[in-house]
């Protein structure tokens, strides 16, 4: 019988580097800790996870910057972040394409989930939109995430 | 003004009997009878008088000094000694009663003498409210070791100083300003004097302004004028003559008079009083108008270009001791940045995203090559500042290496587990001691090192490793450690010539400075224009509110058009 691979133990120990972002990371997951322990009282039943949404992107966007833009991290950090699930490499992936450079999460691309086979509202530029009308979309509470805007 | 073009007076009329010249110190010809104890500034003609005596209106003085009080009879200008210079400054810029009796006087004679007198007076008011504005501030100088305190000299040649700051402007100089003005008025003389012997002026700008100066004036001149001849087109070509002689007049004299000595001769103005804050705030911004041409021309843009702007924004950055790794947001939130001045060189948040995201990659990869060049050295180093993390006094060496040793540094094979023991325990012993006694150790520390591995543009991240491997660097806490590294590191000199290796770096570091201070001072300059540009509105509101109450006061005057002239008329018939 193989060994059972949990992703405890198979951790291995983060490359160098990992130190200089160890607080800010460690910020996001208490960020993340209160957003999951948050009450969902008066709160509409799709708004609950906006926030999980929101801190994940940002947490994303922060590696992504720091790799892509800055520079300032080596590769072997930054795929062991990938795994160990500090970003969203779906997300990231989605990033480096022309037109999604915003894209506030995968979900709100996802035309299969939707009823005219379209993206979320937050995927239309906000010159299309009609004067005044202000969005927020269900799936993560984004407000519009279009490459142009 | 010595080229400003003067016609010719024209052959003036001999004087009826009883009638005498004489000059105001405002730089007015007027004309006194002493029989019937008239004055006039009309040159009165032998033949028929101009206008008779009618009932005098009551008469506030106007610029006229030197005369008698006795005279106050209409159209004459009075004096009143007691009366303030405000008061007539007032009256001379905005002319109140005394105007509009005249005014109503030269309605009569309009009404007598037909077409032409009635252009006449008109005539006659328009210059009579020229000389009124006349006496303003005309020439404006700093006087040399009293910085808020501005000598004015105004267009009558009379002078009173004025603190640019406190906005207080006194006839009478205090005693300390009237110093400086004397020592103010011998350079000024002596400069004169060399100019006249021929010898070149040590101050070419002085002169340069004069020049330019005087050709502004005469280009006023110019305008006034064609203001004169626009206005007396359907007029005579006396009366054009007579203008003109009026305006120029006035240029010539306060060539002739020495201003010190004019001053002396006005009692009134030996008196110590404040001007309007108002009169005084829109006089001076009509005279920075004036100035205000050519002096824009000199004031150079102060060179703060855009990059000057993100090198001011990225050495805030550096100064906070901002990780590049913490995102913008992070950044903004700790609010450590709006206080300082720097914050405000970029113009939006967008622009110091940007140069926060440059800075950032700068500043990683200058990190990262530090931590290359350091790998190589010593393994104490990690240790140490692992040490100075998480020992502390409460675990004895076998408890803390039980509770750390998946740590990587505890983990090191480099060092040994001797040394690490030994490393603990005498930190931890150090703990203890009084911390006036670890920071006189961390002073000796640092004074023994060489002069080339600290000095002064080393930091806090990249101090000598023999300090980082020393126990003593660590026994203090950082926050009351790095303060003192940082104020020692400041005292150092400059690393010596002979680092040959360093020498490049070092002259960078040099550039690098004064680009900074020229930077500083750049920033200060736009700060201090940014001051000035708000002075300057508001002596211009104060000079717009002038205006405006000129224009009412005039409006009120138009309004108050008499009766006096259709009445006569119906009368005479």
């Amino acid at each position: 019988m193989p060994p059972i691979r949990t992703s405890r133990a198979s951790k291995k120990a983060p490359p160098e580097g990992f130190d200089d972002l160890e607080d800010t990371l460690l910020e996001f997951a208490n960020k993340m800790k209160d957003a999951e322990n948050a009450s969902h009282e008066g709160k509409k039943k799709y708004e609950t996870l906006w926030p999980i949404f929101q801190i994940t992107h940002q947490r994303s966007r922060y590696i992504y910057d720091l790799y892509y833009e800055k520079e300032a991290i080596s590769r072997p950090l930054y795929d062991w972040l990938l795994k160990n699930g500090y970003a969203d490499a779906a997300l990231i992936a989605k990033w480096k394409k022309q037109g999604y450079e915003k894209l506030c999460c995968v979900r709100c691309i996802q035309t299969k989930e939707t009823n005219f086979r379209s993206t979320c509202i937050c995927r239309v530029p906000r010159e299309q939109l009609k004067e005044g009308q202000d969005i927020q979309c269900v799936n993560c509470g984004c407000r519009g995430c279009a490459s142009s805007d | 003004m010595a080229d400003i073009p003067t016609r010719a007076a024209p052959p003036p009329l001999p004087l009826p009997q009883g009638w005498t010249e004489h000059k105001a110190p405002s730089g007015h010809v007027y004309y006194y009878n002493s029989e019937t104890k008239k004055s006039t500034y009309v040159r009165p003609v032998a033949t028929p008088p101009t206008f008779e005596p009618s009932p005098p209106p009551p008469l506030q003085p106007v610029a006229s000094l030197g005369a008698g009080s006795s005279y106050n009879d209409y159209n004459v200008p009075t004096l009143q000694p007691g009366s303030d210079p405000k008061q007539q400054i007032e009256n001379l810029i905005f002319g109140s009663a005394p105007r509009q009796a005249f005014q109503n006087t030269r309605g009569q004679d309009h009404s007598r003498g037909g077409f032409r007198g009635g252009f006449r007076g008109g005539h006659n008011n328009f210059s009579e409210r020229k000389r009124q504005q006349e006496d303003r501030p005309k020439h404006r100088s700093d006087i040399p070791d009293c910085a808020p305190w501005v000598l004015v000299r105004t267009k009558l040649g009379r002078r009173f100083v004025w603190n640019k700051n406190t906005n207080e402007s006194f006839w009478k100089f205090p005693s300390h300003v009237m110093k400086a003005v004397v020592e103010f008025d011998r350079k000024e003389r002596e400069k004169k004097e060399r100019r006249e012997r021929g010898e070149p002026s040590d101050d070419e700008d002085a002169t340069a302004m004069a020049e330019i100066e005087a050709e502004l004036a005469a280009a006023e001149d110019e305008v006034q004028r064609q203001i004169v001849e626009v206005d007396g087109d359907e007029g005579m070509e006396e009366d054009e003559e007579y203008e003109e002689v009026e305006v120029t007049d006035d240029e010539g004299e306060e060539q002739q008079h020495a201003p010190k000595r004019q001053r002396t001769e006005e009692p009134q103005q030996d008196q110590p009083m404040e001007m309007g804050e108002d009169d005084l705030a829109w006089q001076l911004a009509q005279m920075e108008e004036m100035e205000g041409g050519f002096e824009e021309e000199y004031e150079e843009e102060p060179p703060l270009s855009e990059e000057d702007c993100k090198a001011l924004f990225k050495e805030l950055l550096d100064d906070t001791h901002v990780s590049p790794y913490t995102p913008w947001d992070t950044v903004l939130e700790k609010g450590s940045l709006y206080e300082d001045e720097r914050y405000k060189a970029l113009p939006n948040m967008k622009t110091r995203k940007d140069c926060f995201d440059e800075w950032a990659r700068e500043k990683a990869h200058y990190l990262q090559e530090q931590k290359a060049r350091q790998a190589k050295v010593d393994p104490r180093v990690p240790y140490l500042a692992f040490l100075d993390r998480h020992a502390t006094p409460k675990l004895y060496w076998p408890e803390f290496r039980r509770k750390f040793k998946k740590e990587a540094e505890m983990k090191d094979g480099k060092l040994s587990d001797k040394d690490k023991e030994k490393l603990y325990r005498d930190h931890i012993k150090r703990l203890g001691m009084r911390s006036s006694e670890l920071k006189a150790d961390l002073t000796a520390l640092l004074r023994s090192q060489t002069l080339a591995s600290l000095h002064r543009s080393s930091t806090i991240d990249t101090l000598p490793p023999s300090v980082l491997t020393d126990l003593r660097y660590i026994s203090l806490p950082p926050s009351t450690r790095n303060p003192l590294i940082e104020t020692y590191i400041s005292t150092l000199p400059a690393a010596p010539e002979g680092a040959a290796a360093s020498a490049e770096e070092e002259a960078e570091a040099k550039k690098k400075r004064e680009e900074r201070k020229r930077r500083e001072k750049a920033l200060a300059e736009r700060e201090r224009r940014v001051q000035e540009e708000k002075q300057k509105q508001e002596r211009d509101l104060a000079y717009g509110r002038g205006r405006l109450r000129e224009e009412e006061m005039e409006i009120e005057r138009a309004m108050r058009v008499g009766k006096e002239g259709l009445k006569k008329q119906l009368g005479e018939e």
